[in-house]
């Protein structure tokens, strides 16, 4: 291969590596903190921002628009300006020339549109933010401060309580409702995004970036998910709706209104939610006004399915009540007929049923799609048949704690660099130049493969790295003392290199190819620190092989060829 | 042509050394055991801060900002869609008192209401451990260290007389006395399901009655369950074995067995070395000892394998010269190279060893025991081996050889 060549792969792999590394840069150094705070809520803390921006940003737009001010809206509107001008161009209209708030509105249908458009900018603003998280490279807890738990779903605590063991599609049934309650709980919880897992059969990993403070989040966790049946009031929630749509920061985060009296006595606000693609709780961004008092306790509940109707072969859930909650039942729906029931899991509004008509035992409710009849069929049963939890494993790390650690690491990564660095260029002068340059590549290589990976980076992670430097060093040392060889046999600057290269090669090959097979099995054991510590350790070793075999190559052939260099500077008392 | 040093009159008392170096390690590892660390111990470890409250911080207005302590560092970040989405922060080191630090948190609508120690520098502050406070009406409570040595209270003893009521407790000072900073240990024996739940608060309550209310401030706590740990071990053990074994095959496929055989004694070696040093240090055995123990396991084979190469390449070059002179011939060779590349693994080890702590403090300090071992044992152990199969084992093939070549003479 010629050199024009072999600079291009080099050029290319640089470029693709940048690429790869471009998000991790944006995110931690040109997105500022409260923005960084905003896109680390959860989706439902999102939803509810981008609503009140909304309605905020309207209604100031709307009270100037009141007192016919003909001033250009201030700069903090311009974005939504550029999605106005947008929508008048797509309609073919000539933008106006002065962006004041009444043009800015006249850009909308009506009052609804214009909402719909704010909200949808500062939603996919904060996403687009949470996107870019996602692909930027993972800090671990011990970097980014927070909280993992392993929790063990207790199947014999269970069986014992049913009186018979279960098959495995049971068992796989009561982790996934331990799951559907866990999600739900601690999606309440956070101020960043949590990660709940499945782990192995009766395992479920659940990390909380963040937080680390063990009392609150035990109690989110161990705490069983409580299931009512409450009756709506449909003209309160109209009305709310309404009021709310007029004064949306009149109600607070834990659902209280600033003017109690918009609600009749005896009723509480909850919010709706539904699940979002990813099988995540969503909020709908409405609310429900409910009878405070539940009109019936999940407790009652004694089993669940999903089957299809017989005649139009809808979705639809069935489920048995005992004899106590049956009655109970049969009096809350002869008395609400034609009003609407909703079920309420953790004080989550999660779906509404029309009462048709006085039921008992057996309730049937239709009117959703399969999936959605699966989700409320397994919020029944984690009703029906609650799953005790134990907590196996749990490690919390406080967030300042990981500055501390981050910068502590980060200074030992750097000198110890810096050491080799100085080494290497005062050993092997030219050459260690050379080396040197291999190695910050290699450096950036390896951020640039754990960020296209998305892998976590952690405090063994970034030791792997500094011992991976030193150990990658080797190749170099290798292949450099083998060129001095070559030289001492007398062979000029092109012959040693070539040779020295050449006969390096599979000492090199062979010593990496021993410890990937070591990180590789490394890799494999359970916990997520040395885990870091393996990945980072092999990719150290893969792109060494990399920038010690190819790009060192193409620099000595570069030095000899364009540079015309006829020596071989590489040490104090070699030729 | 350097001068070739006889390494292979050194192979009979160096592994006679490393024999009497394992043997004792092996009996003090059956006599004393490993120091394990909550990885493989099931029980909680927390980690405790004795501190003075000094303020509580409380915030009435538009939204919840966040305030976090740490790095000598106060912030708070405003965000969401009531306020002005912006983050303040003050360096603490020149900010003044704390009463300073409490006007300036006044001037953005957070109230500071020292409860002593206004006059004191705000460097003082202990950072937020349990992540960052969101404020709100009600006030969370800020601590301070000590100002001086004389002010620091609490001792082991102490702290161990008060949790003492929990179980098998163990209590671990971290950082020297001044710090007040304790691990307290307490073993789960699987006979209470809520223990993880129950006994932080548990821990937490019995220091507050020792030390006084709000004295207490948690850093951190592990929690490990007995299942888990198990778990952990028998999956440390096996892949220890698959990997001894993966390496095993490859270099039985690159090279010849005795190569690999020779390669994989000189791991164990190495690997032994290590944990003998554990167990003779105390040193915690935790994941990251296991880490420790399998880069070196990578290290060590990297080394041996380069010397090997050339041993091969020597060995082509000169088929009919003795084992022994090949060997020294090759590891005289590649001296240079050891060296080199040891020392500049040592540099970076050395540099994680000196500016960090806690566990990866440890994790460096093997290492370096580690890389010493490994660069010793390719020579001694490795080669040492190979020389040693060539002597006896080979002599037989070599003998066979020249009988039936006879004949054909």
């Amino acid at each position: 291969m010629n050199k024009t060549k072999r600079f291009i792969i080099v050029l290319v792999v640089l470029a693709v590596a940048f690429a790869f590394l471009f998000p991790s840069l944006q995110w931690y150094a040109m997105t500022p903190k409260e923005d960084q705070a905003l896109a680390l809520g959860s989706r439902e803390q999102i939803r509810e921002y981008a609503w009140r921006m909304a309605r905020a940003d309207l209604a100031e737009i709307e009270r100037l628009v009141a007192a016919s001010d003909a001033e250009p809206l201030p700069e903090r509107f311009d974005p939504l300006v550029k999605r106005a001008r947008k929508i008048y161009k797509e309609l073919g209209i000539a933008a106006p020339a002065a962006w004041d708030a009444k043009a800015f509105l006249a850009a909308f249908d009506n009052r609804s549109d214009a909402l719909a458009e704010i909200e949808d900018y500062y939603r996919s603003h904060v996403l687009g933010l949470k996107k870019l998280h996602g692909s930027a490279v993972q800090l671990g807890l011990d970097l980014s401060g927070g909280m993992s738990v392993v929790i063990r779903a207790d199947i014999e605590a269970l069986e014992a309580k049913v009186g018979r063991s279960l098959s495995s599609a049971e068992r796989d049934d009561a982790v996934e409702r331990a799951l559907e309650v866990l999600n739900n709980r601690i999606d309440k919880f956070g101020l960043t995004e949590p990660v709940i897992r499945r782990q192995g059969d009766d395992r479920i990993y659940v990390e909380i970036p963040g937080a680390a403070d063990p009392d609150r989040i035990n109690s989110i966790i161990m705490g069983r998910g409580k299931l009512a049946f409450h009756i709506v009031d449909e003209q309160a929630t109209a009305s709310l709706a309404a009021y709310l749509e007029a004064n949306p920061l009149a109600i607070s985060d834990d659902l209280t209104l600033a003017d109690p009296s918009q609600i009749p006595a005896g009723t509480m606000v909850r919010k709706y939610y539904t699940k979002d693609k990813y099988g995540l709780d969503e909020w709908t961004g409405s609310y429900m006004v409910i009878a405070a008092e539940a009109g019936l306790d999940g407790n009652h509940i004694e089993s669940a399915t999903v089957s299809s109707d017989a005649v139009t072969g809808q979705p639809e859930v069935v489920f048995s009540l005992d004899k106590e909650g049956g009655e109970i039942f049969y009096a809350l729906t002869s008395a609400n007929v034609e009003k609407t029931m909703a079920v309420v899991l953790d004080d989550r509004v999660r779906t509404g049923a029309r009462i048709s008509g006085p039921i008992q035992a057996n309730v049937k409710i239709t009117g959703f799609d399969a999936e959605e009849a699966n989700n409320l069929a397994l919020i029944l049963r984690s009703a029906a048949l609650p799953v005790e939890l134990i907590v196996e494993s749990q490690q919390a790390v406080g967030a300042s704690l990981g500055e501390d650690t981050i910068l502590e690491g980060r200074n030992a990564v750097l000198l110890g660099l810096a050491l080799v660095f100085l080494f290497m260029l005062a050993y092997y002068k030219g050459a260690g130049v050379n080396a040197t340059l291999a190695q910050v590549l290699n450096l950036f290589l390896m951020f640039s493969i754990l960020s296209a990976f998305n892998l976590t980076l952690t405090l063994p992670s970034i030791a792997g790295f500094v011992l991976t430097i030193g150990m990658a060093v080797d190749a170099n040392v290798i292949i450099f003392e083998r060129i001095k060889e070559e030289l001492r046999d007398g062979k000029g600057r092109k012959a040693a290199i070539d040779a020295g290269f050449a006969k390096a090669f599979w000492a090199v090959m062979d010593g990496n190819i021993t410890t990937i097979i070591a990180a590789l099995f490394l890799s494999q054991l359970g916990t997520g620190s040395i885990q870091g510590f393996a990945v980072s350790l092999a990719i150290g070793n893969i792109s060494s092989l990399f920038t010690a075999l190819f790009v060192s190559k193409l620099l000595f052939d570069f030095n000899t060829d364009v540079a015309k260099h006829r020596t071989v500077s590489i040490g104090w008392r070699v030729k | 042509m350097k001068r070739v040093i006889n390494f292979h009159k050194a192979f009979l008392p160096a592994t006679l050394a490393s024999v009497v170096v394992l043997v004792a390690g092996l009996i003090s590892l059956a006599t004393m055991g490993l120091n394990l660390g909550v990885d493989f111990q099931a029980g909680i470890n927390q980690s405790v801060r004795l501190a003075y409250p000094v303020a509580d911080v409380s915030y009435e207005g538009p939204g919840s900002p966040v305030l976090s302590i740490g790095a000598g560092e106060l912030s708070l970040v405003f965000s969401g869609a009531d306020v002005d989405s912006r983050t303040v922060s003050w360096n603490l080191r020149t900010v003044g008192t704390i009463a300073d630090l409490a006007g300036l948190l006044k001037a953005e609508g957070v109230t500071m209401a020292v409860r002593d120690g206004a006059g004191l520098s705000a460097d003082l502050l202990v950072p937020t451990y349990q992540g960052d406070y969101t404020l709100g009406a009600s006030p969370r409570l800020v601590h301070r260290a000590p100002k001086s040595s004389a002010e620091a209270y609490g001792s082991i003893e102490e702290i161990r007389a008060s949790v003492s009521s929990l179980g098998s407790v163990s209590v671990q000072n971290v950082g020297g006395a001044d710090s007040m900073q304790y691990l307290v240990r307490v073993s789960d024996d699987g006979s209470d399901k809520s223990f993880s739940e129950t006994i932080p608060g548990r821990i937490r309550a019995a220091l507050e009655s020792a030390f006084g209310a709000d004295k207490v401030v948690v850093i951190k706590t592990d929690y490990v369950g007995a299942r888990f740990s198990e778990d952990l071990s028998s999956s440390a053990w096996k892949l220890s074995l698959f990997t001894a074994l993966a390496i095993l095959a490859y270099a039985t496929i690159r090279f010849k067995m005795q190569y690999a055989l020779g390669a994989v004694l000189a791991i164990l070696h190495d690997c032994l070395i290590m944990i003998a040093f554990m167990v003779w240090t105390r040193m915690e055995f935790n994941t990251t000892s296991i880490a420790a123990l399998l880069t070196i396991l990578g290290y060590s084979i990297n080394d041996t394998i380069v010397i090997f190469d050339r041993v091969r390449e020597d060995r082509k070059l000169d088929p009919n010269a003795k084992m022994s002179a090949v060997i020294d011939r090759s590891v005289t060779e590649t001296l240079g190279r050891t060296v080199i590349t040891t020392v500049t693994t040592l540099l970076a080890v050395a540099a994680l060893y000196f500016f960090t702590s806690g566990s990866i403090k440890d994790f460096a300090l093997a290492l370096i025991v580690g890389i010493v071992s490994g660069t010793y044992s390719t020579i001694f152990i490795a080669t040492g081996f190979v020389h040693l199969w060539d002597k006896y084992g080979g002599k037989r093939q070599a003998k066979a050889g020249k009988l039936a070549a006879k004949p054909a003479n």
